[in-house]
């Protein structure tokens, strides 16, 4: 490795053993490798809620581009009233519920894409590049994956974010209140009533 | 307080994500140690979110990795364009002087001002401050002493700084964009301007220069602001042969991707052959992937055979 690498690896560990609020003060101060290494830090769950909520990799790319430029572009804002999660993922899910809202609009959506093998489920077509061979997931039937995406289409915006952010992000509901400005007891509200939309949708399946 | 079965089965989606009280968890575990019908209920209940997880849809492996390097591209354009803008505003403090507040003017006087200040530094001078002068920033030609024996003559070429104001409506203002626009050395103020003028590319003085700036500006912030007033013109065919250049040129993929979108919002058969070329030589996936979809909608192969 040469001089300029090893620079670059020692400030990758440097970063990475330091915690989050020192990262967020020199990325503040215009540090390039503090804030990919924040970004690194939360990247993946972004990338993971956008593409379950959108249920396009296309439009979870886009999230991520403007979420994360929000950050870069507003950090100096940023003065630690709340956790760098709650606000970015408050970023994160507004730019997600506008986008759920746009495409309500303009129907662009359809729950079908047709294919030269005829119509096919939006959800089968993205889980195809990406599945494998995993027997627990062959083993799920097209019924009950179908009746599932229906269902949390069918869910209010906000029930469907608590539910993600619960059930798949395994963010405390008290961390999701924040992120969506209001109180734990209403996420908790939220969460309850999304559980019971599934369990009427999917009781003869489970 | 005793758990009743009504309890369980209502705070039971608490009870598997771990967000019941201590003492609350405590005692619906005993709960459902001695109740077979709420244990059947959390069976039921765990059974479901399995079938949840499974039926996630899974990222595919290069999103996470296209999405840092488009990050990273974006990131680097504004960082740039912040740069120039933190360079001009060491510019204008300088052509103001000591003493010289400036309050928020608006950003047309910050772009009439950078025109104006671009316009100086061109000439590299030797700034002074000269006595008794309001000038901005003043260059000193040359010296001499005075033939009366008495003192020097020094002349002096000043620059005037002038706040201009107005609207988009008022042709002398657009001008002063449109020029600031393809002429400024300062991307920052480039960017600027040629947002101000997004509002207006309606008109087709102004539509050439975002297409200029589209096609031939050296920053990728700036074509990309030029790319959005663009939008509402994909129908117009030169500007589909402008964006159908950038698809193939352009160095940044965020400009590239953009590019697709704005011809995108008009399909054409004549997008399949330089849709088809892009496949042929982009490196970027995301950018493939957006290209493959836009061709499988327009019917068309990936590739060229």
């Amino acid at each position: 490795m040469d001089v300029s690498g090893e620079l670059v690896q020692t400030a990758r560990v440097h970063w990475a053993s330091m915690d989050e609020s020192s990262l967020i003060r020199a990325a503040q101060k215009g540090d390039q490798e503090a804030f990919e290494q924040l970004v690194r830090s939360y990247d993946q769950g972004v990338l993971r809620l956008a593409n379950r909520l959108l249920r396009s990799t296309e439009d979870a790319y886009d999230i991520y581009q403007e979420a994360f430029l929000r950050v870069y572009k507003n950090l100096g804002n940023f003065r630690f009233d709340c956790s760098f999660q709650t606000w970015l993922y408050r970023i994160v899910t507004n730019l997600c519920l506008d986008a759920l809202r746009k495409r309500k609009v303009r129907k662009e959506e359809p729950a079908t894409i047709d294919t030269s093998d005829g119509p096919r489920d939006r959800m089968s077509l993205v889980e195809d590049g990406a599945a494998g061979n995993d027997p627990q997931r062959n083993l799920l039937s097209a019924e009950v994956k179908s009746r599932i995406d229906s269902t949390l289409r069918g869910l209010t915006p906000r029930e469907r974010m608590v539910f993600e952010m619960r059930h798949y992000e395994g963010m405390r509901l008290r961390a999701i209140g924040e992120t969506l400005g209001t109180t734990e007891e209403a996420a908790k509200n939220c969460l309850f009533r999304a559980t019971q939309k599934m369990r009427v949708a999917l009781g003869e399946f489970v | 307080m005793s758990i009743t079965c009504d309890w369980i089965q209502r705070n039971l989606p608490l009870y598997v994500y771990g967000e019941l009280k201590l003492d609350e968890e405590e005692r619906a575990q005993a709960h459902l140690d001695s109740c077979p019908e709420c244990q059947g209920a959390l069976d039921k209940l765990t059974a479901m979110n399995q079938a949840l997880d499974s039926a996630a849809p899974e990222m595919p492996e290069h999103l996470l990795a296209s999405a840092r390097r488009g990050l990273r591209e974006r990131v680097s354009a504004v960082r740039e364009v912040a740069a120039e803008s933190s360079l001009w505003s060491r510019a204008i403090a300088w052509l103001g002087g000591p003493g010289m507040i400036w309050k928020p003017a608006g950003a047309l006087a910050l772009v009439a001002l950078a025109f104006y200040g671009g316009r100086m530094t061109e000439r590299g001078p030797v700034s002074v401050a000269a006595p008794g002068s309001a000038a901005a920033a003043t260059r000193v030609r040359f010296v001499e002493a005075d033939p009366s024996g008495r003192g020097v003559r020094i002349s002096l070429d000043e620059t005037r700084q002038r706040l201009v104001k107005g609207s988009l409506e008022d042709p002398s203002i657009r001008q002063l964009l449109l020029t600031a626009a393809r002429d400024a050395n300062d991307p920052g103020i480039r960017a600027e301007s040629v947002e101000m003028l997004c509002s207006r590319s309606g008109e087709s003085e102004i539509r050439d220069a975002l297409l200029y700036a589209v096609e031939h500006d050296a920053n990728a912030g700036v074509r990309t602001k030029a790319l959005g007033g663009l939008k509402a013109f994909s129908k117009d065919k030169q500007t589909r042969q402008v964006l159908t250049r950038v698809l193939l040129k352009d160095s940044n993929s965020g400009v590239r991707t953009q590019a697709i979108d704005v011809l995108t919002q008009t399909p054409s058969q004549d997008m399949v052959a330089p849709l088809q070329e892009l496949m042929r030589r982009e490196d970027n996936d995301y950018v493939r992937m957006r290209t493959q979809r836009v061709l499988s909608q327009m019917n068309a192969s990936p590739g060229i055979f």
